[in-house]
């Protein structure tokens, strides 16, 4: 089944545009969400979340649509937002205790679990939890309401690289009884070479491409070569940087004849992104 | 909706905004003051107070995470604001007839409205504009609260004070507030009932436009 099926989003800014934005997560593993800040990653979660208007389009979470079940299907949710802060003044009990009433598979005996797990002290406020321990706090809160789609903007960011590794584990501990399903958006890549599954890029509004991770990176080729042999792909070349000993570019791998002498390599998600954003945005 | 309204009440709203209906109650035991003022506390410090706090801690976008839409958001929100109406009226009232028990045997003078059924009938008609021109301004952004406050306050007081001013220039009216209104019963009864019937319609149709333009409001 399909956790989250978006289909054809779209949304119109006065400088800003998501076209037809469309990808599917399927239940039980986890999707990368990626693109360089203000490529409409946000945009897109917020539409999913219906927090938006969107001019056209349609969102299916567990096979229903969002738009007509959305009080049903937001209990299946667990949404978080890396940088936002609510009631930091708060203790953690009294958020908890307003929180948890809304939800009618609440248990409080796997959030006490997860509080243990995380180490999280119910007493402590908001606004003493580390960057880390927030993001745990939003999981603690989602996983004990019995969400099947965890939806998180930029969870990571933020994180000191033990906090990260300790979350991605966490990640991927969750999907493994196949129930679970996280979209998690980052532009923080090697995150994504760790734990993702699938990787869905988005770039100036529009989804450059939706595939499971490796077949995602092998879909492209980063050149290397000297400047005569530049001119063979300058054109077919999704975008190239010129130094002194040569260049290196990126460009689609069907667009790449494999027995020419020109060196390629699979890209990392990283080259991707970079690539991508030194293109013209008008032929994205 | 009453787990929003009750979210509000423990969470979003400080304790001290339910102790204040009390507090400016109290300001009824003052002999012969503008009563009018007691209630205009309410706009005058809970309201700017309250919607200032929700902004600052992100109540929006804490409450549309939450599995609600946004239809019960606007009802919870205007029936916490008006059960807070409801409270400070309330207290006034039962501070007011403390000041007829306390003071009734000292022949006080009124200039102003006396404590009076009629005048807690013109209390909640005053509520009542100022709901009516709040809830649909504020909704116009669910976060920009200083204009609306604004223009419902200065609309409020406009009517509290044009009342005031034809009850102390109309001498009847005056008679009937302050000197003989234990004569006019029914006549303050129907000020009353029509002020509840004005603030429950008011407030109603506020309801219906802050709904309205919140359905079209992005939450960024």
């Amino acid at each position: 089944m399909l956790a989250l099926d978006v289909r054809n989003l779209s949304k119109q800014y006065p400088n800003f545009q998501l076209r037809n934005v469309s990808f599917q997560l399927e239940q039980g593993y986890i999707m990368g969400f990626i693109g360089a800040n203000g490529a409409g990653k946000t945009t897109t979660i917020k539409s999913i979340m219906n927090m938006i208007h969107t001019e056209g389009g349609e969102v299916h979470i567990l096979g229903k649509n969002m738009a007509e079940h959305e009080i049903e299907l937001k209990q299946e949710i667990g949404c978080a937002f890396g940088g936002i802060e609510f009631y930091t003044r708060s203790r953690i009990r009294t958020l908890t205790d307003a929180i948890k009433k809304f939800y009618t598979h609440w248990d409080d005996a796997v959030y006490r679990s997860y509080l243990s797990r995380f180490k999280l002290d119910e007493t402590k406020k908001i606004a003493e939890l580390s960057t880390g321990m927030k993001v745990k706090y939003s999981l603690a809160l989602a996983l004990s309401h019995g969400a099947k789609l965890l939806i998180l903007d930029e969870p990571t960011s933020g994180l000191d690289p033990v906090a990260r590794d300790d979350l991605l584990d966490l990640f991927q501990e969750l999907v493994a009884g196949g129930e679970i399903s996280i979209l998690f958006s980052t532009h923080i890549t090697s995150d994504l070479e760790k734990c993702a599954d699938f990787i869905t890029f988005i770039a100036d509004g529009q989804i450059v491409k939706s595939a499971e991770k490796e077949e995602f990176k092998e879909s492209y080729r980063l050149l290397n070569g000297d400047e005569s042999q530049l001119s063979e792909v300058k054109d077919r070349m999704i975008s190239y940087k010129v130094n002194s000993f040569g260049f290196t570019g990126l460009i689609r791998a069907r667009d790449f004849d494999p027995s020419s002498s020109i060196k390629a390599a699979t890209p990392s998600l990283e080259e991707i992104m970079i690539y991508f954003a030194k293109k013209e945005p008008a032929y994205v | 909706m009453y787990n929003l309204v009750m979210k509000d009440i423990k969470l979003g709203i400080h304790p001290m905004f339910f102790i204040s209906p009390v507090l400016f109650g109290m300001l009824m035991l003052i002999p012969s003051w503008i009563y009018f003022l007691v209630p205009m506390y309410f706009f005058w410090i809970t309201v700017p107070n309250l919607f200032g706090n929700f902004r600052s801690q992100n109540d929006m976008m804490f409450t549309t995470m939450l599995p609600v839409i946004k239809k019960d958001m606007v009802k919870a929100r205007i029936s916490v604001i008006v059960i807070l109406e409801l409270l400070h009226i309330g207290f006034a009232i039962l501070f007011g007839l403390l000041n007829q028990l306390l003071y009734s045997n000292l022949n006080i003078t009124y200039y102003f409205f006396a404590p009076t059924m009629g005048f807690w009938g013109l209390c909640m008609a005053m509520l009542a504009i100022f709901n009516i021109i709040f809830f649909p301004m504020y909704y116009k952004t669910a976060y920009k609260f200083g204009r609306a406050v604004a223009f419902a306050t200065i609309a409020a007081m406009l009517f509290a004070g044009v009342v005031q001013w034809m009850g102390i220039q109309i001498t009847s009216m005056f008679d009937i507030f302050n000197v003989t209104a234990a004569d006019h019963r029914a006549f303050h009864a129907g000020i009353l009932i029509a002020g509840i019937a004005i603030f429950a319609a008011f407030t109603l149709i506020a309801y219906r436009v802050a709904l309205k333009r919140f359905l079209k409001v992005e939450l960024l």
